[in-house]
């Protein structure tokens, strides 16, 4: 009895242990045909809009809206070392078929392709560009400040002159005027569709869009459970890419799975098809092991940096920066925080600026002999007491670089406390200039040296990170962006490199690596400056 | 008939006696999300083109502009309504959000509930039936392993052996396979739903993506089920009672497990409904490793945000939560033991 009642048991968990291997092998089988034809994109994040301009939209909705909305106007590809990458100084038309250009830059003509359609079979008409216009200057959305951007400002500036043709017109030749129409935050609705859902309240249909699209792009949304799961269908009748021709992909699936590991076993098994926020550590082993593939381009718009907080004791003392950034151990944080992947922005020879880019690999070196004297003729050869904040979003890279900056700066005396904060404090520190010293990152769609250094250098908002305020930059870049002149231009950008370069307001590290983690057999992977996938550019061979 | 009543009459008084307590916990946290370093509005409207005007216009539209007690009497209003707000990273109404998520953290938790019930109770009454022997060690062993090795390890370990080498369970990416046909939406509990709408192949696929998050809950919670069962069966075995069931010659099955066991079972239902509240509500580590879309990784999402919307929602739904499980021990006393009764 004794026995019997043990043997039950065991029974029972022999029963139990059997539950956890038995079911479920036919994982993927019953559509094997459709599934060649399906792209499995796996990502950590969620989409929390379908409208990108809405504020508070994840930046992976700006993908999602490029899939699904046509602009005017696309960026051409071009091939970089390494695979293909978006082309800034090549714009083609896209729901335009073709775009003239005045040659004092100060119009540009827009034909709106003939045949072109809506999701919704209804036909595209000048009505629906200027609507989307006007909502794009009009609306409190972020399609504001970005047409603000380009010197769009005004419903006036929009005008029918033909029966398929727009008219656009600026007030000076800006030269992100044209640019701004291929960005994600200007995409074109089907005015009549969203009209429907407008209200008093809401005349441009803002609630409804976010939940809804009221597009012509190459892709519909066959199903959304936000946070979760979103799957788009193939357009059949897009008529608005490259050459022509559909994308290969008849189904997109994109996933949410937070887990960084569990997406590169995924990709390695074959069961998705693309990540593209693997973790930096797990790439070399994926390169390595060979089941799938990997393509890292630097991300030509984003750079990483250490700011300094350059309104607060010592840091406003331009010689204490420059000492820290001497001291700054860059390769073996490179190899760190990054695994080398990337493009150094450090380590440059030159004196005098030659190369109008901003940002810019900048002649940064690690050189402990001159931080100690430079920290000497500041007055603090005793060194001070500071901290490292960074976001815990970028603890993976960051961590391993922190504990390289206390123990490179304890040689000057100097004492840092590695500080990591969630990222919604940090941004409000960064904001009310309470953080010393920082790791910080900026991305620009489009990477103009004016609009990087407006933005990232100049002003109060939050992208100036270090709050670095020198007037002579301030109007330089203020004169660079209406100049037409190139060597004028560069002229004024030369003198804004010097300037940074003199002042450190902070110590640019890298362009980080956009690291694709892609299956073998997918072809035609590109960067796009909005560093989100476009399904349209890939297929399966 | 009569007991029916008296259980109703009890719960409702029960349930008008947690009210305050629920009002404490939304004060509670309605403030302590305030005080709480971080900006809301800042951190959703940091987009390059954002200066202090967007700044300004997303604490608008946040409701963060008015005073600390006008907010909260908005707020106090709105839940009447049965409003709980919009959350800034899903985009999504908190209810909507919670309505789809609570049924998922639900399913996972009852499932691996059941499992570490079905194992914790035989291991801690043979553990009890031979104290110090091999066997009991070798519970213990079981028991301490589960508890000491973090849910995120064991999940992974598990992922690892059985997906990736093994190749016998499916990916672990939530609650369905990614080609699968969508849930039908009925209760939410996928795996009740599919039973309701006949769809076996689909029922399958739903329990093979439930076990692996499951076993690995049930691993971590063996523990304390398993200990606490030897511990009262142990003290039930030593009693006087069980001596002259022996004596009177009753069959050892009969003395174990109607009078051993049942007499045990009050402490081990009380730490089975702290286990479960807990585990519907703590288990973010194995909601995130398993992509299992649950309330816990929902709130620790919104919580790194500042999202208050969500983070209020989600304790105010775990204290409710609270009260019924209370309620449900308390009930399963009076069953598993008529002498005691709820007062």
């Amino acid at each position: 009895m004794k026995i019997n009642r043990r043997e039950s048991i065991k029974g029972a968990l022999g029963v139990a242990a059997g539950g956890l291997l038995g079911p479920a092998i036919n994982i993927g089988s019953a559509q094997a045909q459709s599934r060649a034809e399906t792209l499995r994109h796996v990502m950590g994040a969620v989409f929390t809009s379908l409208d990108p301009t809405l504020q508070g939209a994840t930046r992976e909705s700006f993908p999602l809206s490029v899939n699904i909305y046509d602009r005017l106007g696309s960026f051409a590809r071009k091939p970089v070392p390494g695979g293909l990458s978006f082309d800034f100084d090549n714009i083609r038309g896209e729901l335009a078929e073709r775009i003239d250009r005045a040659s004092d830059g100060l119009s540009f003509t827009f034909h709106i392709r003939q045949g072109a359609t809506w999701h919704d079979g209804s036909p595209v008409t000048t009505d629906d560009i200027q609507w989307s216009l006007a909502r794009a200057v009009t609306a409190q959305s972020l399609a504001k400040a970005q047409m603000a951007n380009g010197s769009m400002t005004s419903t006036d500036q929009f005008k029918v002159v033909g029966e398929r043709q727009i008219e656009v017109k600026l007030s000076r030749p800006d030269r992100l005027g044209l640019a701004t129409f291929c960005v994600p935050f200007i995409p074109m609705f089907n005015s009549k569709l969203a009209k429907k859902h407008a209200t008093a309240d809401d005349p441009w249909a803002i609630a409804w869009l976010k939940e809804n699209t009221a597009g012509g792009g190459a892709y519909t949304i066959e199903s959304n459970r936000p946070g979760q799961q979103v799957v788009l269908k193939r357009n059949d009748n897009w008529k608005n890419s490259e050459d022509g021709k559909l994308p290969f992909f008849q189904r997109i699936i994109i996933q949410t799975i937070p887990d960084v590991s569990s997406r590169a076993s995924l990709l390695e098994r074959g069961d998705a098809d693309l990540t593209l926020d693997a973790a930096a550590s797990d790439i070399p082993g994926i390169e390595q092991r060979g089941k799938a593939k990997v393509i890292g381009l630097p991300q030509s718009n984003s750079f990483q940096c250490i700011a300094f907080n350059t309104l607060i004791e010592p840091f406003n003392n331009r010689l204490v920066r420059a000492a820290i950034a001497a001291a700054l151990p860059y390769e073996d944080m490179f190899k760190a925080a990054m695994f080398g992947r990337g493009e150094p922005l450090f380590g440059a020879t030159w004196e005098t600026p030659t190369h109008s880019a901003m940002p810019q690999k900048m002649p940064l070196q690690y050189d402990l002999d001159k931080a100690k004297a430079l920290l000497k003729e500041a007055g603090l050869a005793n060194g001070f007491k500071t901290t490292f904040s960074f976001p815990t979003s970028a603890s993976a890279s960051v961590e391993p670089m922190a504990a390289l900056i206390k123990e490179s700066l304890a040689k000057l005396g100097i004492d840092v406390t590695v500080q990591k904060l969630p990222d919604a404090q940090l941004t409000t520190q960064v904001v009310e200039r309470r953080l010393q010293m920082f790791f910080d990152f900026g991305t620009s769609w489009l990477p103009t040296p004016d609009y990087t250094t407006r933005v990232f250098f100049s002003g109060t908002g939050r992208w100036n990170a270090s709050g670095w305020n020198d007037p002579e930059v301030a109007k330089l870049v203020g004169e660079a962006r209406y100049e037409t002149d190139k060597a004028v231009y560069d002229a004024k950008m030369l003198e804004i490199v010097k300037r940074a370069q003199r002042d450190v307001p902070v110590a640019l590290l890298w362009h980080p690596a956009h690291d694709a983690v892609i299956a073998k057999n997918i072809e035609g992977y590109t960067y796009w400056f909005h560093r989100g996938a476009d399904y349209r550019d890939l297929k399966r061979t | 008939m009569r007991a029916v009543i008296t259980i109703a009459h009890h719960t409702a008084r029960r349930f008008l006696a947690s009210i305050p307590a629920l009002l404490g916990v939304l004060v509670f946290t309605f403030l302590m999300m305030r005080v709480l370093p971080g900006d809301p509005a800042v951190f959703f409207a940091s987009d390059p083109n954002a200066g202090p005007e967007e700044i300004e216009q997303m604490r608008k539209t946040l409701g963060l502009d008015r005073p600390l007690p006008v907010q909260m009497a908005y707020y106090f209003r709105d839940i009447a309504t049965g409003n709980l707000g919009r959350s800034m990273t899903t985009g999504q109404p908190v209810v909507t959000d919670l309505a789809e998520r609570l049924p998922a953290s639900l399913e996972l938790t009852v499932t691996a509930l059941v499992l570490a019930l079905s194992l914790a109770l035989p291991l801690g009454v043979l553990a009890a039936l031979y104290p110090g022997t091999l066997l009991d060690h070798a519970v213990r062993f079981v028991c301490s392993l589960g508890v000491c090795v973090p849910t995120f390890v064991s999940g992974l370990v598990l992922i690892y052996v059985f997906y990736v080498i093994l190749g016998i369970a499916p990916d672990p990416t939530g609650r369905l396979g990614a080609f699968d046909a969508p849930p039908p939406g009925i209760t939410g509990l996928l795996l009740v739903d599919f039973l309701i709408v006949g769809d076996f192949e689909s029922w399958r696929s739903a329990l093979s993506q439930l076990i692996l998050p499951a076993s690995t809950m049930a691993l971590f919670v063996l523990a304390p089920l398993a200990r606490m069962t030897r511990a009262s069966m142990l003290a039930v075995l030593g009693s006087d009672f069980i001596r002259t069931a022996h004596s009177l010659g009753l069959s050892r099955r009969k003395v174990i497990i109607t009078y051993g066991l049942r007499n045990a079972l009050l402490p081990v239902i009380t730490i089975t409904g702290v286990v479960f509240s807990t585990m519907l509500g703590a288990n973010v580590l194995v909601e995130k490793v398993f992509a299992w879309p649950g309330v816990g990784s929902y709130a620790l999402d919104a919580l790194l945000a500042s999202d208050y919307a969500p983070v209020q929602g989600f304790v105010l739904l775990m204290a409710s939560v609270f009260v019924l499980v209370n309620l449900t021990v308390d009930t399963l006393y009076g069953i598993a033991d008529p002498r005691v009764t709820i007062e």
